[in-house]
């Protein structure tokens, strides 16, 4: 049981902004993600949870108690490092038992507990091993058990699963989902991979530069990106962003003509995600060369260039054509989203 | 294909061969000539008629009635209590090792986690005390010694010998300690150790190989050590090395050589059997970047 708030809590090296005010209340047993691009501050916030890491302003509290001064051993929370820090000389069974030890857990329940956390992460055939006889994914798992087998109130994860190759961390990040389903207890979750955000959040928090852009659930962060960082970070592929400029609630920009929208006139970045179009015959409100092809099975990715942008459309998976062949695609006002130009921050509804 | 490939003409080989056994001749030949010779007397080993004589020991058989006789380690070991020596040196390394480690590792580790920059300064000022002849620090503190009525004592220098070993004992198990990433201390603490235990329980048990590494090189400097202990110690407070040179003799006094060849062997033979036991540890503790979990 553990709320974590966050008032203002900023980070500064000298003139170098970490973290700038952040806010937050993350609720009990909320699996809270922090996405964003590397130097962005997401991990930096992480520690100064864990208390590895000072804040330089702000509070931060767990459950009503501000911690700030607290030792990372006096916080109850757990973490995943994203190098797995598991401990060298010990085997599987004394690493997953190490954090009953130091904190005086009675001595009695050891065994009975190594055993119940092993056995949540499949290693109970590992554990006489010492780390270095065990594939990363194994490695993986020991750091998982060593943090749920004291049952804490926080769960910290950096970026567990950066250092898996594709195929294994799609399979950690479901082991990890139903986990965290199963264990209940409130996670904060560092990475810079916007498809286990996707995929693991409750909530999303978007950072970039230190500052907060968006926070919100995935489907709210996806479907309505707060500014065009956001937008052009979410999803795969990015949304397509085109400048341009709107006159009479037209968006203009070379070889594009998109009408019915409800923007006072000005410069504006006008986007819209690859499946929200679709390749017609003619009479689209995109009509330009093909750029490239991509055939991706379920699929056919055929982007265009508009300006200096490069705009991607999924087709259907029968769709052929040629580079240079000129390709009309439709995308409907509904689903443009407008940014401003200047500020990048989202226009309207 | 490619063990035919790596396979190397025969002359290559007997060349590599032949090399290496003369390297090794050469490096072995004094200490086994050392070795030889302490069981001879003065005038074999030392001929000035014939240097044959130290191989076929004619005088020693003369004096002695045996080809190879232990007069000089009776001579060195009873009758010039070289065992004082012996323990004195032992003492001093002892207390050497144990106050170097005890600094060097707690200051090692808080400078290779620290992130200010002084840090830095602090080691670079380290190795330029380092690079010092030992003899230079000498003039400095003499005086005060004598003034203090500190001269003499086996704390003294066990005290100077910690100071001129300090910066080298830093210097390399803060480079050993650089090499355990800092998550795992991290981690520790996050698990519930503080600050310490987390040096103690988690970082030194990965160190141990560096400790032991950095640990040996103190010990012979310690050991090997002359310009300080020649200058520093009394008569009876006399270490090994000292005590060694003071069996070859001043231009006033006449020494005993064959003491001095025979308490070499001695001093010798400890160290051969101290590398040859701890070799797994300098060698690990050369590789211990390895430890990376």
């Amino acid at each position: 049981m553990a709320e974590i708030q966050l008032k203002n809590v900023s980070k500064r090296w000298g003139s170098f902004v970490g973290v700038d005010n952040f806010d937050l209340t993350i609720a009990d047993r909320e699996f809270l993600v922090l996405l964003g691009p590397s130097g962005c501050g997401k991990t930096t916030t992480m520690r100064m949870i864990a208390g590895l890491e000072d804040a330089t302003g702000g509070d931060i509290l767990i459950d009503g108690s501000r911690v700030n001064d607290l030792e990372p051993k006096d916080r109850d929370v757990a973490m995943v490092f994203q190098s797995y820090a598991l401990y060298p000389n010990m085997n599987v069974y004394e690493n997953i038992r190490f954090p009953l030890k130091v904190r005086r857990v009675d001595p009695g329940t050891h065994d009975e507990k190594v055993r119940r956390a092993s056995a949540m992460v499949e290693l109970d055939d590992f554990l006489h091993r010492k780390p270095a006889e065990l594939s990363g994914g194994q490695r993986q798992r020991v750091a998982l058990a060593r943090a749920i087998v004291r049952e804490p109130n926080v769960f910290l994860m950096d970026e567990p699963l950066s250092n898996l190759d594709a195929k294994l961390r799609v399979s950690t990040r479901a082991q990890i989902k139903n986990l965290s389903h199963e264990l209940a207890v409130t996670t904060i979750y560092v990475t810079h991979d916007q498809i286990e955000a996707m995929t693991l959040a409750d909530r999303v928090v978007v950072m970039k530069n230190g500052v907060v852009q968006q926070i919100g659930s995935p489907t709210e962060i996806y479907d309505r990106p707060a500014n065009a960082f956001v937008a052009s970070f979410i999803g795969n592929p990015a949304m397509n962003l085109v400048e341009g400029e709107v006159a009479d609630g037209t968006f203009h920009a070379p070889n594009v003509s998109i009408p019915g929208l409800s923007a006072a006139d000005g410069k504006v970045v006008l986007g819209f995600r690859a499946e929200d179009a679709n390749v017609v015959q003619n009479g689209g409100q995109i009509n330009a060369p093909i750029y490239t092809m991509e055939l991706l099975g379920d699929a056919t990715m055929v982007s265009v260039r508009i300006g200096g942008a490069l705009v991607s459309v999924k087709a259907d998976k029968t769709f052929r054509a040629e580079i240079d062949d000129p390709v009309s695609i439709e995308v409907h006002q509904g689903h443009c989203h407008l940014f401003d130009a200047e500020t990048g921050a989202r226009i309207g509804g | 294909m490619s063990s035919k490939a790596q396979r190397q003409p025969a002359a290559i080989t007997l060349l590599v061969v032949a090399v290496l056994a003369t390297w090794m001749a050469l490096a072995a030949f004094p200490f086994l000539w050392t070795l030889w010779g302490s069981f001879k007397v003065e005038g074999d080993f030392f001929s000035k008629a014939d240097w044959f004589n130290a191989l076929t020991g004619t005088l020693t058989v003369a004096e002695t009635g045996g080809r190879f006789t232990g007069n000089g380690y009776y001579g060195a070991w009873v009758q010039e209590e070289f065992w004082r020596a012996a323990l004195n040196s032992l003492i001093v390394c002892f207390f050497v090792v144990t106050i170097s480690l005890t600094l060097g590792t707690l200051g090692g580790y808080a400078l290779a986690r620290s992130t200010y920059r002084y840090a830095f300064w602090f080691l670079l000022a380290a190795l330029i005390f380092r690079a010092m002849p030992p003899i230079t620090l000498v003039s400095g503190y003499l005086p005060v010694f004598f003034q203090w009525n500190l001269w003499g004592h086996t704390a003294t220098t066990i005290i100077v010998l910690v100071a001129i070993n300090q910066p080298f004992t830093l210097w390399m198990l803060h480079s050993f300690f650089k090499n355990i990433p800092a998550e795992l201390d991290e981690s520790a603490m996050v698990d519930g150790c503080t600050r310490f235990q987390a040096f103690r329980n988690v970082i030194i048990p990965v160190m141990w190989p560096g400790v032991i590494t950095t640990g040996l090189f103190s010990f012979l400097l310690a050991y090997n050590d002359f310009a300080v202990t020649a200058m520093l110690l009394s008569k009876e407070n006399q270490t090994m090395i000292p005590k060694v040179a003071s069996f070859l003799g001043t231009t006033q006094t006449k020494g005993n050589v064959m003491f001095a060849v025979a308490s070499v062997v001695s001093v010798t033979a400890p160290l051969f059997l101290m590398i040859m036991f701890f070799q797994r540890q300098i060698v690990g503790g050369l590789t211990a970047g390895a430890v990376k979990g």
